[in-house]
């Protein structure tokens, strides 16, 4: 959709006129520049500031309500595979999520391919429907998913709350819609030519789609993987009543042990706090290393839910 | 090559929307949950119980109240960084990463940090304290509203930004030259000729934000979990503890259903913004 990375008007084209051109397009006076700067990285940084140093801190000195740590201690990051049982999740939450997103990915593309190269009755209501459906609240789908699931035990003899192919299904419902519409918004800026030269030469629909189309769309295949991959990894819904303890997923295992300590007489909020850390660090990093790639996708729609 | 998308779609989506509003005329609770299929038939009647007898309306304008704030309040936010970080200065592309930092934190992992901050004696009460401000409760009573929506403007203003700053980048250069010949001071020259190019992208970005808002569970949930304090229970929230705590699968469907009123109207805004996108791909 829309490319925020570079500016064209923002940098000065040649070295002599440089400051001339800047000064032309500046927006905001210096000292009101820095100030909004300062504040809005304050603003930011405060509860990123205070996430890291309480994970070093003890759990004894976050409750009591200390910024700065009064003893320095990298044990939290040792102890949070055991009381909060963090590993397992962090695998469920990487199995579940991981296969959603690359299910979701590859579906995608021939969905959206299908939706941009095609002229169909009902083309544009479905579009429509895709954009519709990503903004249904998750507990209006959670609710039917699970009263089928918990009855299949009855009606059908399996067990599907609390396997983790079952969270899966469920993880389907919103990343499907959220790939497929990734991949129209991508697949509209590719050139027809190759295509219609590749059916010349008597390639077949699925052929043109696996040689052509994939190779040129591969940025935007990764893009809707990733964005599907991050929307089951902060799933807390679905997960909260399709998982039991042994296939919680890492939101799930926080949530729960946050939600026990509130209440015990030694909170152990170092460690949550390290917990936390962990669960977000792989997510920026992910983000930080492909965001040339991922902010166009942020801009048309939404990753919180 | 539609068929499997197709399939699966109608399935994993349709399906499960139009047996949610079959439930939602059910008498289903846990008794009837395992036989759902003869559970037996209610009418209107959780509708009903829904709108006169439950805590919809309430959480209905919780929910609005919420969402309209938290937008209202991103949106200042939104621009000024924007503003701030259109004219190249060194530590531009850190500076850029870093505003987006709150939006890329999953909801859980910033409901948990705020959570724990937030402890009656946790680091911002103490903080406020040798500030000369004496609260202790911001996770329970009335005061945990302005917590909801404190942290939720905390985690959702980037959105506000991104769409900003695109539309700061489609001002032409011509633009700023001719600004410059009039001789406009920064504020004039904002007001008069850059923020026309911001009302449409930030129009659309405050109806997706919207939308988010309302639909947020995460972040209320894991900010002050289940039972959640009666400032905080907004209609996904409302609707979950009817549902699985409560177990009245009926009436949590019907509540459900009753929510999309609340998103009708900036769904349907924000269908209309996108469709000539849809037409532009037609015509080609």
């Amino acid at each position: 959709m829309t490319e925020t990375t570079t500016g064209r008007a923002d940098r000065p084209s040649t070295r002599r006129h440089g400051s001339r051109q800047a000064e032309v397009t500046r927006l905001l006076p210096n000292g009101i520049l820095v100030a909004v700067l300062v504040a809005i990285c304050a603003f930011i940084a405060i509860p990123l500031i205070y996430v890291v140093l309480s994970s070093l801190n003890s759990d004894l000195g976050v409750a009591r309500g200390e910024l700065i740590p009064s003893s320095w201690s990298l044990q939290n990051f040792a102890d949070i595979w055991t009381t909060i049982g963090l590993g397992k999740g962090i695998a469920n939450s990487l199995i579940v999520a991981g296969s959603a997103g690359i299910v979701s990915a590859a579906v995608a593309l021939a969905t959206a391919y299908v939706f941009v190269r095609f002229r169909f009755f009902g083309r544009v209501t479905m579009m429509r429907g895709l954009l519709v459906v990503q903004s249904v609240p998750g507990t209006l789908m959670v609710l039917p998913v699970f009263v089928v699931f918990a009855s299949a035990g009855s009606y059908l003899g399996i067990t599907v709350i609390g396997t983790l192919w079952g969270l899966f299904l469920t993880y389907l419902t919103f990343t499907l819609p959220f790939s497929t519409w990734v991949m129209v918004t991508y697949l509209r800026g590719l050139p027809k030519e190759l295509e219609e030269a590749a059916r010349i030469d008597g390639a077949s629909n699925l052929m043109i789609l696996l040689k052509v189309v994939l190779p040129l769309s591969w940025p935007g295949v990764m893009v809707s993987a990733i964005f599907a991959f991050l929307l089951g990894w902060n799933d807390v819904i679905f997960a909260s009543v399709m998982t039991n303890s042994d296939t919680q997923t890492a939101a799930i295992a926080l949530q729960v042990f946050g939600s026990t300590q509130q209440n015990g007489t030694l909170p152990l909020y170092g460690q949550m706090m390290a917990a936390s850390l962990v669960c977000a660090a792989p997510v920026i990093a992910l983000f930080l290393i492909f965001q040339r790639y991922l902010v166009s996708g942020l801009t048309s729609g939404a990753v919180k839910g | 090559m539609m068929i499997p998308g197709g399939v699966l779609m109608i399935f994993v989506i349709v399906v499960p929307i139009l047996l949610g509003l079959y439930m939602s005329v059910l008498s289903l609770d846990q008794y009837t949950l395992r036989q759902w299929l003869s559970a037996p038939f209610a009418g209107p009647a959780n509708y009903i119980e829904a709108v006169t007898d439950s805590p919809l309306l309430k959480s209905f304008w919780i929910s609005l109240s919420f969402a309209v704030l938290s937008t209202a309040a991103a949106v200042p936010l939104g621009i000024a960084a924007a503003l701030a970080t259109q004219n190249y200065f060194p530590g531009r592309a850190v500076v850029r990463s870093i505003f987006l930092i709150p939006y890329v934190m999953p909801s859980f992992v910033v409901a948990t940090v705020w959570r724990t901050m937030f402890q009656p004696d946790g680091v911002i009460v103490n903080g406020l304290h040798s500030l000369g401000i004496t609260s202790s409760l911001w996770l329970n009573g009335p005061n945990s509203y302005w917590t909801l929506v404190f942290v939720e403007i905390w985690a959702s203003w980037p959105f506000i930004y991104l769409l900003a700053l695109a539309g700061l980048q489609s001002v032409d250069h011509d633009v700023h030259e001719a600004s410059a010949l009039d001789g406009a001071s920064w504020w004039p020259k904002l007001r008069y000729v850059i923020f026309p190019y911001l009302k449409g992208p930030v129009a659309l970005a405050c109806v997706i934000a919207t939308l988010n808002h309302i639909n947020n569970f995460a972040l209320p949930f894991v900010l002050f979990g289940i039972p959640a304090p009666d400032d905080v229970q907004t209609l996904p929230i409302l609707t979950y503890s009817t549902t699985f705590e409560s177990f009245r699968f009926g009436l949590g469907a019907a509540m459900a259903f009753s929510s999309l009123i609340l998103l009708a109207i900036p769904l349907i805004i924000y269908v209309r913004a996108v469709k000539l996108d849809v037409d532009e791909g037609a015509d080609k």
